[in-house]
């Protein structure tokens, strides 16, 4: 069980360029991989395109031995549903609902939302959150917001998670925090982790570095 | 997804509000509107179809053409005949021509409820000094009665004391006092260049409507009499068992017979244009509020998808499909619709109650005034819920399926960038 990307290109835009090229790369259970580089140098495609949210202009993805490309729209949301997790560089919290409805609307799609109740309340107490479940997103600083959209990412027990720079618009308390939120979810539910950095210290902190440059990778 | 629906709702209530107000304008001013004319007209068809006969079989009158009269003064054998004087003029009888055949074709037709032949005239009508003309009508009363309601506006004396002759006859409200004539007294009446005969007056009506009231009756014995013309007759009057067959039943009956065939509609013609005029009205209206309350939806919709984009993007990131996105959007415009169908129209129907406890006065020529008829049936109510409703599905569709078109990478790249 694995993520795999083969031959991938992606190019972008009007006039086309070349955003990713030949990139081949594989993600295995339980992996916790960090992906570095300098800004534009086509990290957050890769992820995107690994996480089943784009699609590839060649090559191809396939995620538990499935090919991305080749999934009917509604097997895609079952398997962003059920097996996929994502947490952007802004937390996309939805303004009219609390924190714990945020959390709670992943398990809604999927009917779930009493059996994931207590889950998701204990997920927003881990981060810290345990007092303001029915919080506004705007009663909330940006670093809760942002703890918030961790713990809406993990309510399904995802078996791989995304991670866009979370960390990124967070201050360093706030930013070790939601690190170590990966790193336990990483090591307790061995849900594989991509995590797009560029924090020299966290990237250290994952099992392995993929380094990215003008859209190839750098071994 | 239904209470996230609503909740956006809430969050903008001002503009929930000013939608909401559009289509409650739209389907209670449709429901009244509706209701008051729908009402008038009920009352106005219903004033009719009671008060007179359904289908009237008349004499017919042709004017007479240059070689009309050929065949009657040279016989068939004339190959052409030139008249110095041409002739010209009413071919004018006066009368059905085999009134016998008409009474077995109406006693055995199923559809006819009553007939009444008549005799109808012009007559001067005199008292001393006094004199109105007037149009006469020779009748049967016990059949006449049984074909409009003539002999319920009397109030004063009977209309069966005309019985079947003698000499009696009964006058409208208004030529009564033309004439300053009293119940049980005497009055003239000639016809063409006949003698003066005195008639009693032995009942005085009164239908609201002066013209109406500006009219004679009298017994069909009498009126051939007083016209030199025993068992003539131009009219006959049939009431059906039901109304809406007229129409029908006038056409038949003009293909198998030579006389001139009215049903009450085609002679209240004038009356069905205004009808016709004031329901086109109603559809204008209604149509310009729900096309404006219709784009209300659109707008709202519209900003909201625009504003909640991330929102989009995000519920198809956790899993959410487009037809889940749709019904997001969609529930939103219909939620709206539908409550403001249902406010409108319970609030149309208050108003509608409201105004039955009003007075009008009558029809125009009537003397009399009675509460207004408003409608209230089924129809329109259900007319208006499904004109609300279908405005406002038409107008959330295209905001929503565009919201459901949305990719939440597009949104994604094109927010971060
Ligand atoms: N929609 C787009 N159209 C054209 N070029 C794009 C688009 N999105 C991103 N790019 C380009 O692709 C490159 C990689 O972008 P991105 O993956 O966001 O980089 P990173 O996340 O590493 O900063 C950049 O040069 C950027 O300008
Ligand atoms: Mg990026």
């Amino acid at each position: 069980m694995a993520i795999v990307a083969e031959h991938v290109d992606k190019v972008l835009g009007s006039p086309p360029s070349r955003v990713l090229t030949d990139i081949s790369l594989r993600v295995d259970d339980g992996e916790f991989v960090a992906l570095t580089g300098r800004s534009g140098s086509g990290k957050s495609t890769l992820l995107y395109v690994l996480s089943s949210l784009d699609t590839p202009s060649a090559g191809s993805v396939s995620i538990d031995g499935m090919d991305v490309g080749r999934l009917s729209p509604t097997e895609l949301s079952r398997l962003r549903n059920e097996q996929i997790g994502f947490v952007f560089q802004f937390h996309y919290l939805i303004a009219e609902l609390t924190a714990l409805e945020n959390v709670l609307l992943p398990a809604r799609r999927s009917g779930q939302e009493r059996t994931r109740r207590e889950y998701a309340e204990s997920l927003l107490e881990r981060v810290g959150l345990g007092r303001k479940l029915d919080r506004l997103p705007r009663q909330l600083s940006g670093g809760e917001q942002q703890r918030v959209a961790i713990a809406r990412s993990l309510v399904m027990e995802p078996r791989y998670l995304f991670a866009d720079e979370p960390t990124g618009a967070l201050d360093s308390i706030n930013g070790e925090a939601v690190m170590k939120m990966l790193e336990e979810t990483n090591r307790e539910k061995r849900t594989s982790i991509v995590l797009v950095t560029h924090e020299p210290d966290f990237a250290a902190r994952a099992k392995r570095q993929i380094h990215l440059a003008d859209g190839k990778i750098i071994e | 997804m239904i209470s996230l629906a609503l909740k956006y709702l809430v969050s903008r209530k001002r503009q929930s509000l000013f939608t909401l107000l559009g289509i409650f304008l739209g389907a209670a001013g449709y429901v009244t509107i509706s209701g008051f004319f729908v009402g008038f007209q009920r009352y106005i068809i219903d004033q009719l179809v009671n008060s007179s006969a359904h289908v009237f079989i008349q004499y017919r009158q042709d004017l007479l053409e240059t070689h009309s009269l050929d065949e009657a003064f040279f016989g068939s054998d004339m190959g052409h005949v030139f008249w110095s004087a041409r002739p010209s003029g009413r071919e004018d009888y006066a009368r059905i021509e085999n009134p016998m055949s008409w009474y077995d074709r109406l006693d055995s037709d199923p559809r006819v409820a009553a007939y009444s032949p008549q005799m109808t005239v012009a007559g001067l009508l005199s008292k001393s000094r006094a004199s109105a003309s007037v149009t006469l009508t020779g009748c049967i009363p016990e059949k006449q009665s049984k074909v409009n309601d003539l002999a319920s506006k009397i109030v004063e004396g009977s209309f069966s004391d005309i019985g079947s002759g003698g000499n009696r006859i009964v006058v409208g409200r208004e030529l009564q006092r033309q004439l300053g004539v009293e119940l049980s007294q005497n009055i003239n009446v000639t016809v063409g260049s006949g003698t003066p005969t005195p008639f009693k007056v032995v009942g005085i009506y009164e239908s609201g409507n002066r013209n109406s009231d500006l009219q004679a009756f009298g017994a069909l014995a009498d009126v051939q009499k007083l016209d030199n013309a025993a068992n003539r007759i131009n009219e006959i009057d049939v009431k059906l068992k039901d109304y809406n067959q007229a129409g029908e039943v006038a056409r038949n009956w003009s293909k198998m017979s030579p006389e001139k065939i009215e049903s009450w509609d085609t002679r209240n013609s004038n009356f069905f244009s205004i009808i016709n005029l004031q329901t086109l009205m109603r559809y204008v209206i209604v149509g310009v509020v729900m096309l404006v309350a219709g784009f209300g939806i659109y707008n709202v919709l519209m900003m909201t998808v625009n504003q909640k984009m991330k929102d989009v993007a995000i519920l198809q990131a956790i899993g959410y499909q487009a037809k889940d996105i749709l019904f997001l959007f969609l529930f939103q415009g219909l939620l709206l619709g539908v409550s403001g169908a249902l406010s409108g129209i319970l609030v149309g129907y208050l108003v509608c109650r409201y105004l039955q406890t009003l007075t009008m006065a009558g029809p125009p020529g009537s003397t009399t005034s009675e509460h207004l008829h408003i409608a209230l049936n089924f129809g329109i109510y259900s007319q208006a819920a499904v004109l609300a409703i279908a405005a406002s599905i038409f107008a959330s569709f295209l905001p929503s399926r565009a919201a459901s078109k949305l990719t939440p990478i597009e949104i994604i790249r094109g927010g971060v960038e």
